[in-house]
């Protein structure tokens, strides 16, 4: 009784010193769903911080460092934002394995920002059964997101691979002419996704794909099926790969003497890093004027040298998550999903349950995330769990992305 | 025709450092009678040395090759003296285990030290191409198999015309009666242990210009040197450079031309080729069967 | 004499099945389902123990009899509404047969050319399974979590009178089979096949004109060690409620394979350990550092560290210790 008593007061206090608005927050301590106190929130998720993949643990890195710095600010309500990150290694298996761990042994509130198309399926019907929330999944796969009647607890973020497939797919079509497009795709879930995302965008077109050639995941290298496309006829080359194969793949076309009059990546392929390396300092005709997605600010882009809040981003970066690559787009995107659920968290009040938080991210309709293209909210609805499906473009321009146009809005068909 | 070619040209480059990588597991097979596992990381380990030297350290890509070689056969030859030798006596598998325990640790410190971000590494070769008749061969192509063909030739001068080869040779082959006419058996193993790490250098380091380099490099091309030392016959060298250019050919030609075959398949049918190959020479191509006595 | 050698095993084996028996009493329920992988490798590497400790064949591909065991129950189950348990025999039969099949043209090869063999197989599975989507359900796997073929998925088990929750009924259910495994195996290998199948070990050609048939043992034995796969495969399948082409890879193989070592090839409390050593491997690093790549620093140095004190793995130390004491008994009773 006394016990309880101390921790009414303790969290009393701690909510006046913060001058949150909440005498409520006193007895959230009693809510009931785990991982939440009346001073902290666990969130845990997944990500390849080793393996073949681990380029991507960028991901992880960026949410991270931005909940440590929400949480030297004092946190959302009154509650620090303790977020655990399991490597999994890229594996759906060991995914499966640890986010049983995280929900049954370490009792988080919500996973959140797990990455991987195939690795977010696998927990699905777990998480949902378990009435788990299934947090911003780092996925485009439309199946994640189209389900939402069937799987309520389970939400993505970034547009869908369809999407930003369907995008590129329209900009050919509207300012190619009849344009012969060759495709390196990646052999997966997602990279089969985006392949026909494109196909859908040039539909009834004068566009014409005229070679698709996949390559295995952990691939060695790439280098007979650029050779093929080369030779395929092609003018247009579409880069739908994960960060390596895309910077290996340009370097060799470039070197076989390939020259597409232009090239277009999906946002996966538009590491600045990879791509700048690829470019071997502007001597690489495949790379110049290279054209991809841009959902996300990116580093590199002049226009946000002098943006509040992407100075804000190199600050966060530079001092919790110090040696990262602040020129990766990769920990942008962390910040994205982790901003997103601090304002969602926010919103669920003081009185969090998993239920409550679920029912706002459900119906979301967020203006203004610093870390995305200005213009871009996230809304979602009943059926759709997709909270952003707007995008702009960016071209390569000497050294970095340089995004251009207005907004475009996928809209299905 | 010209796709046709391209696609050999294309495996031939990719073949050579499958067979460089096969040669360092068909040496160490000579030496100790086992496969390397870990002979892929331990190249990994050695392409991040030539990377540190080159982007951080700010030396010419010549002189890091030649310095990441030296250290290379240095750390070879440690290996197989105080983690392998010790470990000879016995079952032969408890070898195999320790190489995969090598493997494991190899790994790990590649990232431990090094992250396991994708950097990109500079090619000691002009960015030049040639093309004859529709088919596009790079320098790099041209650099990368002239290296390795250059390796083999002096290798195979080692163990052919000096005596340290002669030496080497009958330490692998029968190493009591090598001992007998004062053969340092262990330091010629050693020795073998060093080469092999040298060879998995070169590798490493004509792979990553063009595949940038990651941690897990060599993971897969370990799998294809290990098939291309089999198919070839796991105690001849002529064997591994054959099978590895073979290999490297054949999987771009089924790739390409077997449509029901694919990117996907392409590595199970090759492997299924193999074994087909080896039911009808169980000893790989130039192998020589093995006379056992009761 | 022989009575009481036999007594000696039959007394630790009750002992360690009343040990399995209230060990879930004392731990949580996120601890038995990881004992209950343990039990799932045992049962894996006392089948491989059958292939490379009884007749000295290495196999670098028994994760893909695993994948076997594991997708022709999760197929069942999904597909065909057949509930978990039936399907683990059905899994350890196809899986048994398949091994029996690949064990034809495997007697044409030996040593690292069998090794290439069978990692050959290990290396295609996921490419294959991927490959046959329609069947497979291809890189998105199969999940079996929540469907009503899965027991004590939703609502806990009863039984015997005893409510059991999805982790205690799994940990009852693996360590029941394993150990049932177990002495099926023991069976098998003390009598006349086990004999054959070490002489087949020690001496090919000795064995061979002593009568013994090697096609048909050697066959045999991969058949049996495949089957053993394909029940730990099935097993692993309903333990993880999902599976898809990277849940068994090739390193589960070669994981195997270090787990026989590491036991030491023979005794029960060998493969235990081995089994132990797999499950926990990963775990103990990280719990000794969680920084990228360090946990690997720490499994591969202790694997190595492992063949250096413990060159016979654990069995070789179990004998040495038993050799000690009877030894000292000696000594004193002198």
């Amino acid at each position: 009784m006394t016990r309880k008593l101390f921790l009414t007061l303790l969290a009393l206090t701690v909510a006046l010193a913060l001058g949150t608005t909440a005498a409520l927050a006193a007895t959230s301590g009693s809510t009931g769903d785990p991982g939440v106190t009346s001073s902290t929130i666990l969130l845990g998720g997944t990500a390849p911080l080793t393996g073949s993949q681990s380029g991507y643990a960028a991901v992880a890195r960026g949410a991270k460092a931005y909940f440590d710095y929400v949480d030297s600010r004092g946190g959302v309500n009154g509650r620090r934002i303790d977020y655990t990150v399991l490597d999994d290694l890229s594996d759906p298996t060991q995914t499966a394995q640890l986010t049983k761990r995280l929900v049954e042994k370490d009792g988080v509130f919500a996973v959140f920002n797990t990455f991987g198309t195939d690795q977010n399926l696998a927990v699905r019907d777990y998480l949902n059964q378990k009435k788990v929330p299934q947090l911003f999944a780092a996925s485009g796969a439309t199946a994640l997101g189209s389900d939402a009647a069937q799987y309520p607890y389970t939400i993505g973020l970034r547009p869908t691979f369809t999407a930003e497939a369907w995008v590129l797919g329209q900009y050919l079509a509207r300012t190619q002419g009849a344009a012969r497009v060759g495709v390196l795709y990646e052999n997966s879930s997602a990279g089969q996704e985006l392949l026909s995302g494109l196909r859908r965008g040039v539909l009834r077109s004068k566009v014409k794909l005229v070679s698709t050639q996949g390559y295995e995941v952990g691939a060695t290298d790439v280098q007979a099926q650029v050779a093929r496309l080369r030779v395929s006829g092609a003018n247009v080359f579409a880069v739908l790969a994960s960060p390596k194969q895309t910077a290996e793949a340009l370097k060799y076309a470039n070197r076989l003497g390939w020259k597409p009059k232009l090239t277009i990546g999906s946002s996966a392929s538009s590491s600045a890093t990879l791509v700048g390396s690829a470019s071997e300092k502007g001597a690489n005709r495949v790379v110049k004027g290279m054209v991809s997605i841009a959902y996300l600010k990116d580093p590199t882009d002049p226009r946000w040298t002098k943006d509040a809040s992407m100075k804000l981003y190199r600050k966060v970066l530079a001092r919790y998550a110090p040696g990262a690559d602040p020129n990766d787009v990769y920990h942008v995107y962390g910040m994205a999903a982790a901003w997103t659920a601090v304002e969602a968290i926010r919103r669920a009040g003081s009185d969090l349950t998993r239920d409550r938080l679920v029912q706002i991210v459900g119906s979301l309709n967020l203006q203004g995330n610093p870390f995305l293209q200005p213009g871009i909210s996230l809304r979602t609805g009943p059926g759709d769990h997709f909270p952003i499906d707007q995008m702009l473009l960016q071209r390569w321009q000497k050294n970095g992305w340089r995004s251009f146009g207005g907004l475009w809005a996928y809209r299905g068909g | 025709m010209a796709d046709f070619m391209q696609q050999v040209v294309a495996g031939l480059a990719s073949g050579s450092i499958y067979a460089a990588l096969a040669l360092a597991l068909v040496l160490i097979h000579r030496a100790t009678g086992v496969i390397n596992f870990a002979q892929g990381e331990m190249a990994t380990f050695s392409t991040y040395i030539a990377w540190t030297l080159t982007t951080n350290h700010g030396w010419a890509y010549w002189p890091a090759f030649a310095v990441t070689l030296g250290v290379s056969f240095l750390g070879g030859a440690a290996i197989h003296q105080t983690i392998i030798r010790p470990n000879e006596k016995g079952s032969l598998l408890r070898v195999v285990i320790v190489t995969i325990g090598l493997l494991i640790l190899f790994n790990g410190l590649v990232t431990w030290i090094w992250g396991g971000e994708v950097r990109a590494v500079q090619s000691p070769f002009p960015a030049g191409t040639t093309e004859i008749a529709g088919v596009a061969i790079t320098t790099a192509d041209i650099g990368t198999i002239a290296v390795v063909v250059g390796t083999v030739a002096a290798l195979w001068a080692l163990f052919q015309y000096t005596k340290l080869g002669l030496a080497m040779r009958a330490a692998a082959v029968n190493p009591a009666e090598a001992r007998l006419v004062g053969v340092r058996v262990t330091w010629m193993l050693s020795l073998g242990w060093g080469l092999a790490a040298v060879l998995g250098a070169v590798a490493g380091m004509l792979a990553a210009p063009s595949v940038f380099l990651d941690p897990n490099l060599m993971a897969a091309l370990l799998i294809y040197a290990f098939a291309a030392a089999v198919l070839g016959g796991i105690d001849s060298p002529v064997g591994a450079v054959v099978g590895g250019l073979t290999l490297g050919v054949g999987l771009n030609l089924i790739g390409t031309y077997v449509d029901f075959v694919g990117a996907d398949l392409r590595l199970p049918v090759a492997l299924l080729v193999i074994l087909v190959v080896l039911l009808v020479k169980p000893t790989g191509i130039f192998g020589k069967a093995e006379v056992r006595r009761v | 004499m022989t009575r009481a050698r036999a007594f000696v095993p039959v007394l630790a084996f009750v002992v360690l099945a009343i040990v399995v028996a209230v060990v879930p009493a004392f731990v949580s329920a996120f601890r038995a389902q990881q004992f209950a992988y343990v039990a799932i490798y045992l049962i894996a590497i006392i089948g491989l123990n059958v292939l490379t400790g009884y007749t000295g064949q290495i196999s670098l591909g028994h994760g893909a009899f695993m994948a076997i065991g594991g997708y022709t129950t999760a197929i069942l189950m999904a597909n065909h509404g057949v509930k978990d348990i039936w399907t683990i025999p059905l899994a350890g039969l196809v899986a048994g047969a398949a091994g029996f099949l690949f064990g034809i043209p495997a007697l044409r090869l030996s040593g690292l050319y069998l090794a290439l063999a069978t990692f050959a197989i290990a290396v295609s599975m996921p490419a294959v399974i991927k490959r046959f989507e329609g069947f497979t359900g291809g890189g998105t796997g199969i999940n079996l979590f929540g469907i009503p073929e899965l027991t004590a998925s939703l609502t806990p088990v009863s039984i015997l009178g005893r409510e059991l929750s999805f982790n205690d009924w799994l940990y009852y259910l693996c360590w029941s089979i394993a150990l049932v495994g177990y002495v099926v195996a023991w069976l098998l290998l003390r009598g006349r096949a086990g004999r054959a199948l070490r002489a087949v070990r020690d001496s090919e050609t000795a064995a061979q004109s002593s009568g013994v048939s090697l096609p048909r043992y050697k066959t045999l034995a991969f058949g049996v060690s495949a089957a053993y796969a394909g029940v730990a495969g099935s097993l692993f399948a309903i333990a993880t409620t999902y599976v898809n082409p990277d849940t068994f890879p090739v390193a589960l193989s070669i994981l195997l394979l270090v787990g026989v070592v590491v036991g030491g090839l023979g005794s029960l409390v060998g493969l235990i350990a081995g089994a132990i050593f797999i499950q926990f491997l990963p775990i103990w690093s990280q719990a000794v550092s969680k920084s990228p790549g360090a946990p690997s620093v720490v499994s591969g140095a202790l694997l190595i560290a492992l063949m250096f004190v413990l060159p016979m793995g654990v069995a070789g130390l179990v004998e040495r210790l038993r050799l000690l004491t009877r030894r000292v008994y000696h000594r004193s009773s002198s």
